[in-house]
């Protein structure tokens, strides 16, 4: 299988689109770190990813707020030949209402913990001509009123990844994938916290040009192209995996 | 260049040299009241002294990066000249450092000083600008649109400044306040010969530079500022989030 033998670290793996992607890399024969940031949902997705794929996942809870938790996480993990940075978090809130805690928190988790990951793992990253997978989003390309921290996020890691990729090549290679609106906790939380949950949904699911919203699998794909040798003349490149939601708008 | 800034006040993070001198100078000239902001009082009083003094200039020091920073230098600024039509986001910090020896102040450094500094200065700024109907130029980089290597902690600061900027001009467009980034290539400044001082051979790092855009040389900090001046000012009134290379063609392509 394309990743047997190859033992792949996915942060923020325990739901949404890094539990599809850790699901995908076990049926394609990876070993898998499974991350996320409390014990007992790290427990519960070993469990039922163990049971379909015995022996071949682990996982680890971790602050990524905490430097040296991402340090420890980078440990366990171990000589990994695929880091896949998913674990982000979107918080909302117009220029005015942003505070330093807000962006603190944002910039720790979607962008300083990804490049603490990648520095901390380096070495295995490099012996075995490894990849780094680095989520951002359609708002790492476009700007969006009302989360202005969150695009500054997700374009600052577009800007890490052509980083990482133009030093550390050839040995090791970076790509950044953007998705669009995905079906997951991280959109039902969004939507959860307007007046009109429904309402909120048909506007995300109008946006994109496909009129949908994504299943994370269909996202998951781009990351393990990413993350396979099928990719091996992509480095510092996007994937922007968005249904459309980047190229234009419908007027 | 000729477009009349009398009566317009402007603040300028990061004048104290450079490039951010060159556009609070070129400001000044035009008519503006600028406030003069740099970390350090000695650094602001040098630069004010420069340009001749004068009642439309007055000093707004401060550590962006630090608590109360960017309200202390917006501060200085409203309560000279009573009002803010442009706030300039240049201050910066470029120190180039391989992956291996780049630690975790060195990180912070640049994502609080290119980043953090510019956004939270803008929402200081926020009230008198949309009293004003002003506008916000941000000075980003042709490292915000691609990457060097060496540079980690810069180009990921600078990649979402220009993100940052697309987004706030969004959420700002009714209120009237434009948002833009001014991506520059490499300039002729003090930082950039700190840049070639801290590495082996200064000659050749400089020569390297020169050679490496289209047009051949660095850019005079005098021709970044003139444009600053013009997206600043009512000839760019219909220009909101964008991010404009100003940079000898470097992202134009590769030669």
């Amino acid at each position: 299988m394309e990743f047997s033998g190859k033992r792949v670290l996915v942060t923020g793996s325990t739901r949404g689109l890094g539990l599809a992607a850790a699901r995908l890399f076990l049926e394609r024969g990876a070993e898998v770190v499974v991350h996320g940031h409390d014990g007992n949902g790290v427990a519960r997705a070993v469990t039922g990813l163990a049971r379909d794929f015995p022996g071949r996942v682990e996982g680890y809870p971790a602050d990524l707020c905490d430097r040296a938790a991402c340090r420890r996480l980078a440990q366990q993990a171990g000589a990994v030949d695929a880091l896949v940075n998913n674990a982000g978090v979107f918080l909302e809130g117009a220029i005015a209402e942003v505070d330093q805690a807000l962006w603190q928190r944002s910039f720790a988790i979607n962008v300083t913990a990804p490049w603490i990951l990648a520095r901390a793992l380096l070495e295995p990253l490099r012996e075995r001509r490894g990849v780094i997978v680095n989520i951002s989003s359609d708002a790492g390309l476009l700007g969006y009123p009302g989360i202005s921290t969150y695009c500054a996020t997700k374009g600052a890691i577009i800007g890490l990844t052509r980083a990482l990729a133009i030093e550390l090549a050839p040995e090791v290679r970076a790509i950044c994938v953007c998705p669009g609106p995905i079906e997951t906790d991280m959109m039902r939380q969004s939507l959860e916290a307007t007046p009109d949950p429904a309402a909120a949904r048909e506007v995300w699911e109008a946006y994109p040009a496909l009129r949908r919203v994504a299943q994370p699998e269909e996202v998951a794909e781009a990351i393990l192209f990413a993350a396979s040798p099928r990719s091996s003349f992509m480095t510092g490149n996007l994937i922007v995996a968005d249904g459309g939601v980047t190229m234009g708008k419908r007027v | 260049m000729n477009i009349d800034y009398s009566g317009k006040v402007a603040l300028v993070t990061g004048a104290g040299r450079g490039l951010g001198f060159a556009i609070a100078s070129a400001l000044h000239r035009a008519g503006a009241s600028v406030a003069i902001n740099d970390r350090k009082p000695e650094t602001v009083a040098a630069a004010i002294g420069k340009l001749g003094g004068g009642n439309r200039l007055t000093a707004a020091p401060a550590d962006l990066a630090r608590p109360g920073g960017p309200e202390a230098a917006v501060e200085a600024a409203v309560k000279r000249f009573d009002g803010l039509d442009l706030l300039v986001n240049n201050a910066a910090v470029n120190i180039e450092r391989p992956i291996e020896e780049t630690d975790d102040a060195h990180w912070d450094l640049h994502l609080d000083v290119v980043l953090r500094a510019s956004f939270f200065t803008m929402k200081a700024a926020l009230p008198w600008l949309k009293q004003a109907k002003g506008n916000v130029v941000n000075i980003a980089s042709e490292l915000g649109l691609h990457a060097i290597p060496n540079n980690v902690a810069y180009v990921t600061a600078k990649h979402g400044l220009v993100t940052m900027t697309r987004a706030l001009a969004l959420e700002l467009a009714r209120d009237g306040v434009r948002v833009n980034a001014v991506c520059p290539g490499p300039m002729d400044t003090e930082l950039m010969r700190d840049l070639a001082n801290a590495s082996p051979d200064p000659a050749a790092y400089y020569r390297a530079l020169e050679a490496s855009g289209p047009l051949g040389r660095l850019a005079k900090p005098q021709e970044i500022a003139d444009f600053v001046l013009c997206i600043g000012s009512p000839a760019a009134s219909f220009m909101t989030g964008a991010a404009l290379a100003i940079d000898g063609g470097l992202s134009a392509g590769r030669l």
